[in-house]
């Protein structure tokens, strides 16, 4: 079965172990931090890491604990992602099944709308957004769900392009389904699977889009700690306190290392005809 | 069997829009169905047999089909005018339909028990307990073994024959009035044929469903059907009780079909180039784009005439244990005489 293969898949294990390390981070931040992650500490400026002073990965330049924030804005992160992602699969899937079970001029209008959103760079897109909306976190999430949709769209539609034509649809017209109930019960199921690697993959962009979006002062809003504004503050005294950003830069490619790795694995799990290749 | 009339069509019209014209698939075909008969619609691959029964039931896909004409009487409506939404509440209720491929015509990351149980939820909105109950029962009439257990399972732990039988299941699970059985023993082998169709008559008896039963398999339609509608090129040619047609076939293109069947004790009768061909209708089907006001079978036709050539004969009344008709030139002239 699907649990089996997961944990025989080396890459898939992996990105989850890293996964599920960070969701530790999350439950402990919400326990216990080392310091305040946001409580200036005049005394302690830009320390260097040392085990002595309790300050692991050093301070920076307000004396606020690196290690702290980097766990308190693990959450932020993460959480900002996964509901990003969930909005953009939800909305995209649903406008993309539709058009592809519709088609004709439904699936046409959808599908130049998507195009459309997809001609923008994503982090363009994410940067136009935030303008109009305003810098808040919820915004934030926003942003990146806009970018995902045409995304989710493309895929839940050609997915449901190539299983809407099978006998069992018309089977199931022929039994008094309408057409809503043909798409969700019957079709919907059938296209889980490259949408669930989808949602992985875009887990990964969504962290890296926040950071970017946050780095350049239009997500998550300081004194709130989030990786993405921790290494805009480090830009500055980067090259005295490289600790600094190379911690927070470090949580980044990690955590997009994971889900990257969970994508990749659960595609190979999932696809059935990339399997018993090797 | 009585009398009573549940389905009535009348002068049928289905065309495609295609790159190449306009195909006249259905081109006015009328015929009634008495509650409790079977009636067989034969004919070649691409005569039109499927779409007349998707277009009953109004699930030809437009564009590019578009349903041109007729009438569909079905409990005194005409189908083709009512409401989509009127016609999907008829679905599977009162109308069903059985397709040729087993194998695709089950969703396959649904449990069985939950297809079966589809059209219950549909049309009287049984819980899923209820519904579940309701599909082991079905199961165990259509003779799976272990009923209870294998109701979680799902299609592809079935073999083609039991899934047939789901499908079957499926479609009368509600009960209907009539069965649209579209070839459904063709992807099926022969042994499991005969007991697929048992299953069909046995079912169907129960309540008095009838049945119309779509096949290019004259087998099947002798050991099932009650009268017989012979399809040629969108429209019928033929139609009469069983045994008439089988004793004395009376268009050219009928008697060839029933020239076509293999015989064991007289395998070597037919052959013209050796004793192992078999007989074939020779050339083929006319293509469907826009056909000219002529006997379509014309070129294929022994018998052909210059009548046949310049326009369609009418229907024309035969003597027959059932009604009977035959579009033919030959017959026409047969009655003038």
């Amino acid at each position: 079965m699907a649990t089996n293969r997961l944990t025989r898949n080396g890459i898939a294990m992996t990105g989850l172990v890293i996964v599920a390390f960070y969701l530790a981070i999350i439950v402990v931040s919400l326990f216990w931090l080392p310091f305040d992650p946001v409580t200036m500490d005049t005394q302690h400026l830009l320390e260097a890491p040392s085990l002595a002073t309790g300050h692991v990965f050093g301070t920076d330049e307000f004396g606020r604990d690196i290690l702290s924030r980097i766990m308190k804005g693990c959450s932020v992160s993460l959480i900002i992602s996964i509901f990003a992602t969930a909005l953009g699969a939800v909305f995209g899937t649903f406008m993309g099944i539709w058009a592809g079970y519709l088609g004709g001029r439904w699936d046409h209008w959808i599908m130049r709308v998507a195009d459309v959103l997809f001609s923008f760079p994503s982090l363009l897109l994410a940067i136009f957004v935030m303008s109009i909306l305003g810098e808040k976190t919820f915004n934030v999430v926003f942003a990146i769900g806009i970018v995902y949709i045409p995304q989710f769209a493309r895929i839940s539609r050609g997915a449901i392009l190539t299983i809407k034509s099978n006998e069992f649809v018309r089977a199931a017209r022929s039994n008094g389904a309408s057409s809503s109930f043909i798409l969700f019960r019957h079709l919907l199921p059938n296209i889980l699977v490259p949408l669930i690697v989808q949602v992985s993959l875009s887990l990964s962009v969504a962290v890296l889009l926040e950071s970017s979006l946050s780095f350049l002062g239009l997500g998550v809003q300081p004194p709130a700690p989030s990786w993405g504004n921790m290494l805009s503050g480090a830009r500055k005294v980067m090259v005295i306190a490289p600790w600094t950003a190379i911690y927070p830069g470090f949580a980044i490619v990690l955590l997009v290392l994971g889900f990257n790795l969970l994508g990749d694995g659960l595609r190979d799990i999932l696809d059935p005809r990339l399997r018993n290749v090797r | 069997m009585s009398d009573e009339s549940i389905l009535r069509v009348e002068g049928l019209v289905t065309q495609f829009r295609t790159e190449y014209g306009l195909v006249k698939a259905v081109d006015g075909v009328s015929f009634e169905l008495r509650r409790g008969e079977t009636l067989g619609l034969v004919g070649e691959s691409g005569c039109g047999k499927s779409v007349t029964n998707l277009s009953i039931l109004k699930l030809i896909q437009s564009p590019p089909g578009k349903i041109a004409g007729g009438r569909v009487i079905f409990q005194g409506r005409d189908l083709l005018a009512a409401p989509e939404e009127e016609v999907r509440v008829l679905r599977g209720k009162n109308i069903s339909m059985i397709f040729q491929d087993p194998l695709t015509s089950l969703n396959p990351v649904l449990r069985v028990s939950v297809q079966i149980a589809e059209a219950l939820q549909l049309h009287h909105g049984l819980g899923k307990r209820e519904a579940k109950a309701k599909a082991i029962e079905m199961l165990k009439l259509i003779g799976i073994p272990d009923p209870e257990r294998r109701a979680d399972d799902y299609p592809h732990q079935f073999s083609g024959g039991m899934r047939q039988r789901v499908m079957i299941a499926m479609a009368l699970s509600c009960d209907p009035d009539i069965l649209i059985a579209d070839e459904p023993t063709t992807a099926l082998d022969v042994t499991i044929q005969a007991q697929i169709l048992d299953l069909i008559k046995n079912l169907t008896a129960r309540n008095k469903t009838a049945v119309i039963m779509i096949t290019h398999d004259l087998g099947v339609v002798a050991g099932m059907c009650d009268s017989i509608c012979v399809m040629y090129a969108g429209r019928i040619v033929e139609r009469a009780s069983v045994d008439d047609l089988f004793y004395d076939p009376k268009h050219p293109y009928t008697r060839g079909l029933l020239d076509s069947i293999p015989r064991v004790d007289r395998a070597a009768a037919y052959g013209r180039d050796g004793p192992e061909r078999l007989y074939s209708i020779p050339g083929s089907p006319p293509s469907l784009v826009d056909m000219p006001d002529c006997c379509p079978f014309h070129p294929r036709c022994a018998h052909a005439m210059d009548i046949c050539r310049s326009s369609y004969p009418p229907e024309t009344r035969l003597e027959g244990s059932a009604p009977r008709t035959v579009n033919c030139w030959l017959h026409v002239e047969e009655k003038r005489r």
